[in-house]
C-alpha cells in the first residue's frame, strides 16, 4: 500500500516540485529544488488570468452539479415511484447514454450551441451537462431501496409527490446526494475537451484551458504550467480534505470510473 | 345504528391474478374489528385499500356514508399504524407526530397541543427529540401510533403492528392498544396473522382464506362455532382435531379408528361424508380402558401451565389437552372419550358447518350475520 500511494503521489509531488524551480533549473533530477523560486507563478499569473478563471471553473462546476442533482432527483422520483408507458424503456435509454462517449456527441452539441449563439459563453460549458445519466440512475436507485411503507405513510398523512420528494426523500439521500455533488463537482472540474472547443478569449475560459496555454507549438512552458496545474488542483484538494470520508463513499458506491 | 365503515363486494386483481373475491364488512361506530387469516388471504391488500394505498378493481367502500374509494388516502380520515413503523428517520419524534397536522396547515399552537396529549397518552413526553434511530422498537410502534392519533381520524388501520417485536413486548403493547381502544373509543381495524392477538383485541373478528371471508362473529363465536374446518383449524392452538367420519342414522364412525363410533344426530338426507371436530381441551382424557377410545401417546409438549400429547389411534393423530392431576408420559395408553355437545360437524365436501336437524344444540344459523 505504502508503495502504491508513494507511486500514485510522486507525480503530484513531481509537479508541485518543478513549479517552484527556477527556469535555468527546470529539467534538474533532484527530489527537492536546490533554488525556490516564485517566478513560475508570477509568470503564470500574469500570463493569463487564472484568477478568473478558477472563479469560471469554480461557476461552471458548481452550476452543473446543482442543475444534475435538480434534474436527476426529479427524474429519478419518477422513475422510481410512478408507473407510465414505456418507463423502462425511457430508463434504459438514459442508461444508454451513459455509455456514449462525449466526443461522439461533441459535434451536434457545438453546432446547437452556436446556432443558439452561444459559443465562447459559459452558459454553453453548463448547458449540455444540465442533466446527466448517472444523477439519474443513481438516484433512481436509491429511491427505491428507500423502504416504501415510509413512503405510503406520508401519503397517508397527506403528502403528494412534490412533498414526498422534497421533504421525506431528499432529506434521507443525502449521503447519496452529497457523493453524487463530489462526484460531478470533480468530474465538470477536470473536463478539458468541451471548453477546449468552445472558449475563445481567457476571460470565458476554464482553468484546464489556461493550463493548456503555457503548451504552445514554440514548446512547453514547463514552470508556470506546473504552478497553474498546482493552483488548479488546490480546490480539488481541498474538497478532498474535507470530504473525505464522503470522497471515498462515493467512489465505492458509484463503483471507480 | 348506521354503520360506519361500509364495504360491498370488494374485489381485487393484481396483473389478472384475483386477490380478492367479493368481501362484504360492515364495521360499527368505536368498533375494534379484527381482520385475522394466513400470509396471502388477502387480509393485508383488503386494508390497503380501505386506507386508498390500493385501487379497488370493482365494488364500493365508503365511511360515514360517503364513498371514498375514489379519494386520496389523506382525504378518507383513515390514519394507518405500519408493520415496520414507517417513521420519518430524519425528523425528531415531534416533527414525525406533527407532520401529517403541518401539511393540513394547522396552526402551530393547536399542533403542539395535539402532540403534546397524544405523546402524553403514550408516554413519549420524554423522548420528544429524539429521533426514530434512537429508540426501541416498542417506542417506534408508539410513536407511530402517536402519529395516528394526533390526526383523531374516523377510523385507525393497523398493518400487523405488532409482528416485529419480541414476544414479551408484544404482549405488552397489546394490552396498550387495548387500553388505548377503551379509551378512546375510535373505529379500528387490525390485521394480524397471529390468532392470539386476533382472539384477545377484536370486539369483532373476521377470518378470511384465499380472498374470501370465511366468517365474522364475536372471538367466542368463532372459537365455539367454526363456520369452516378452516375456521375451525385455523383458530386455537393447538388446532383442533378434524377427523373423517361417515353418518349411518344418527352415529358416526371415525374412518381412521376402527369401531368406534360417536352419538352426533342427523343433518338431513344425503350428508354421511362428514369431518368431526373436536378441539383438544374438550377431549375427556382417563387411564380407564373400558370408556372412550384406546390411543398411545407419541410426543407430549410441555407448555409449562399445560400439557399437550400428540396420540395415536390407528392412523388418526388427535392432539389432547392433559389434565394436570394425572401424570402421563410419551408411550402411555390412554383413552379418550368425546363429548357430545363438543362435537363440531362439517360437510366434508363444503368444509361447512353442519347443524344437526334434532339436537338441541345452539348453532348460529348464518355465521356472516353481524355482531
Amino acid at each position: 500500500m505504502v508503495v502504491l500511494s508513494v507511486f500514485c503521489l510522486f507525480p503530484v509531488y513531481w509537479m508541485v516540485v518543478t513549479s517552484f524551480r527556477p527556469a535555468n533549473a527546470i529539467f534538474e533530477t533532484s527530489l527537492w529544488p536546490t533554488a525556490a523560486s516564485l517566478d513560475n507563478y508570477v509568470y503564470a499569473l500574469n500570463a493569463i488570468p487564472i484568477g478568473r478563471m478558477l472563479v469560471n471553473t469554480l461557476l461552471v462546476s458548481a452550476m452543473v452539479t446543482v442543475a444534475q442533482l435538480l434534474t436527476g432527483l426529479l427524474a429519478a422520483y419518477a422513475f422510481a415511484r410512478w408507473r407510465f408507458p414505456f418507463d423502462k424503456i425511457v430508463y434504459t435509454l438514459i442508461a444508454l447514454t451513459w455509455l456514449v462517449p462525449f466526443q461522439v456527441v461533441m459535434i451536434p452539441n457545438y453546432l446547437l450551441v452556436a446556432n443558439l449563439g452561444l459559443l465562447d459563453s459559459l452558459a454553453a460549458l453548463i448547458l449540455p451537462h444540465f442533466a446527466g445519466a448517472l444523477a439519474v440512475l443513481l438516484l433512481a436507485q436509491a429511491m427505491r431501496s428507500f423502504p416504501t411503507e415510509v413512503i405510503e405513510a406520508a401519503r397517508m398523512d397527506g403528502a403528494r409527490s412534490w412533498r414526498i420528494l422534497w421533504e421525506v426523500l431528499t432529506p434521507n439521500l443525502r449521503g447519496t446526494i452529497a457523493s453524487l455533488a463530489i462526484l460531478i463537482f470533480i468530474s465538470t472540474w477536470n473536463e478539458y475537451f468541451w471548453p477546449l472547443l468552445l472558449s475563445r478569449t481567457p476571460e470565458n475560459s476554464v482553468i484546464q484551458i489556461g493550463i493548456q496555454m503555457f503548451m504552445t507549438s514554440e514548446g512547453t512552458a514547463w514552470g508556470p504550467l506546473m504552478a497553474a496545474a498546482t493552483l488548479a488542483s488546490l480546490p480539488i484538494l481541498a474538497i478532498y480534505v474535507l470530504l473525505q470520508q464522503q470522497v471515498i463513499q462515493s467512489f465505492t458506491k458509484s463503483g471507480i470510473r | 345504528m348506521m354503520s360506519q365503515l361500509s364495504i360491498r363486494q370488494l374485489k381485487k386483481r393484481y396483473e389478472g391474478k384475483q386477490v380478492l373475491h367479493g368481501v362484504d364488512i360492515e364495521i360499527e361506530h368505536g368498533q375494534f374489528v379484527v381482520i385475522v387469516g394466513p400470509s396471502g388471504c388477502g387480509k393485508s391488500t383488503l386494508l390497503r385499500i380501505i386506507a386508498g394505498l390500493e385501487d379497488v378493481t370493482e365494488g364500493e367502500i365508503s365511511i360515514d356514508g360517503e364513498r371514498v374509494d375514489d379519494l386520496d388516502p389523506a382525504d378518507r380520515g383513515c390514519a394507518m399504524v405500519f408493520q415496520n413503523y414507517a417513521l420519518y428517520p430524519h425528523m425528531t419524534v415531534r416533527e414525525n407526530m406533527a407532520y401529517p397536522l403541518k401539511i393540513a396547515r394547522m396552526a402551530k399552537a393547536e399542533r403542539e397541543k395535539r402532540v403534546g396529549e397524544a405523546a402524553d397518552m403514550l408516554d413519549l413526553t420524554a423522548y420528544l427529540d429524539r429521533r426514530p434511530a434512537q429508540l426501541s422498537g416498542g417506542q417506534r410502534q408508539r410513536v407511530a401510533m402517536g402519529r395516528a392519533l394526533v390526526r383523531e381520524p374516523r377510523v385507525f388501520l393497523f398493518d400487523e403492528p405488532l409482528s416485529n417485536l419480541d414476544a414479551k413486548l408484544r404482549v405488552t403493547m397489546r394490552i396498550e392498544i387495548k387500553r388505548l381502544h377503551r379509551r378512546l373509543k375510535a373505529t379500528s381495524i387490525f390485521v394480524t396473522h397471529d390468532q392470539i392477538e386476533a382472539m384477545t383485541l377484536a370486539d369483532r373478528l373476521i377470518v378470511m382464506n384465499a380472498g374470501l371471508i370465511e366468517q365474522i362473529g364475536s372471538p367466542v363465536d368463532i372459537y365455539r362455532q367454526p363456520a369452516s374446518t378452516f375456521v375451525a383449524g385455523f383458530m386455537g392452538a393447538p388446532a383442533m382435531n378434524l377427523m373423517p367420519a361417515r353418518l349411518a342414522g344418527t352415529r358416526a364412525t371415525l374412518e381412521r379408528v376402527s369401531d368406534y363410533a360417536v352419538e352426533t344426530g342427523s343433518f338431513g338426507p344425503g350428508r354421511d361424508a362428514i369431518t368431526l371436530g373436536i378441539r383438544p381441551e374438550d377431549i375427556v382424557v382417563s387411564r380407564d380402558a373400558r370408556v372412550g377410545l384406546l390411543a398411545r401417546i407419541d410426543l407430549i409438549e410441555e407448555l409449562g401451565g399445560s400439557r399437550i400429547a400428540y396420540c395415536s389411534v390407528g392412523e388418526q393423530e388427535i392432539a389432547v389437552v392433559l389434565p394436570k392431576a394425572v401424570s402421563f408420559r410419551e408411550g402411555d395408553r390412554l383413552s379418550l372419550d368425546f363429548p357430545a355437545p363438543a362435537l363440531h360437524a362439517f360437510d366434508r365436501e363444503t368444509g361447512l358447518r353442519l347443524t344437526a336437524m334434532n339436537a338441541a344444540r345452539q348453532e348460529v344459523a348464518n355465521p356472516l350475520v353481524t355482531a
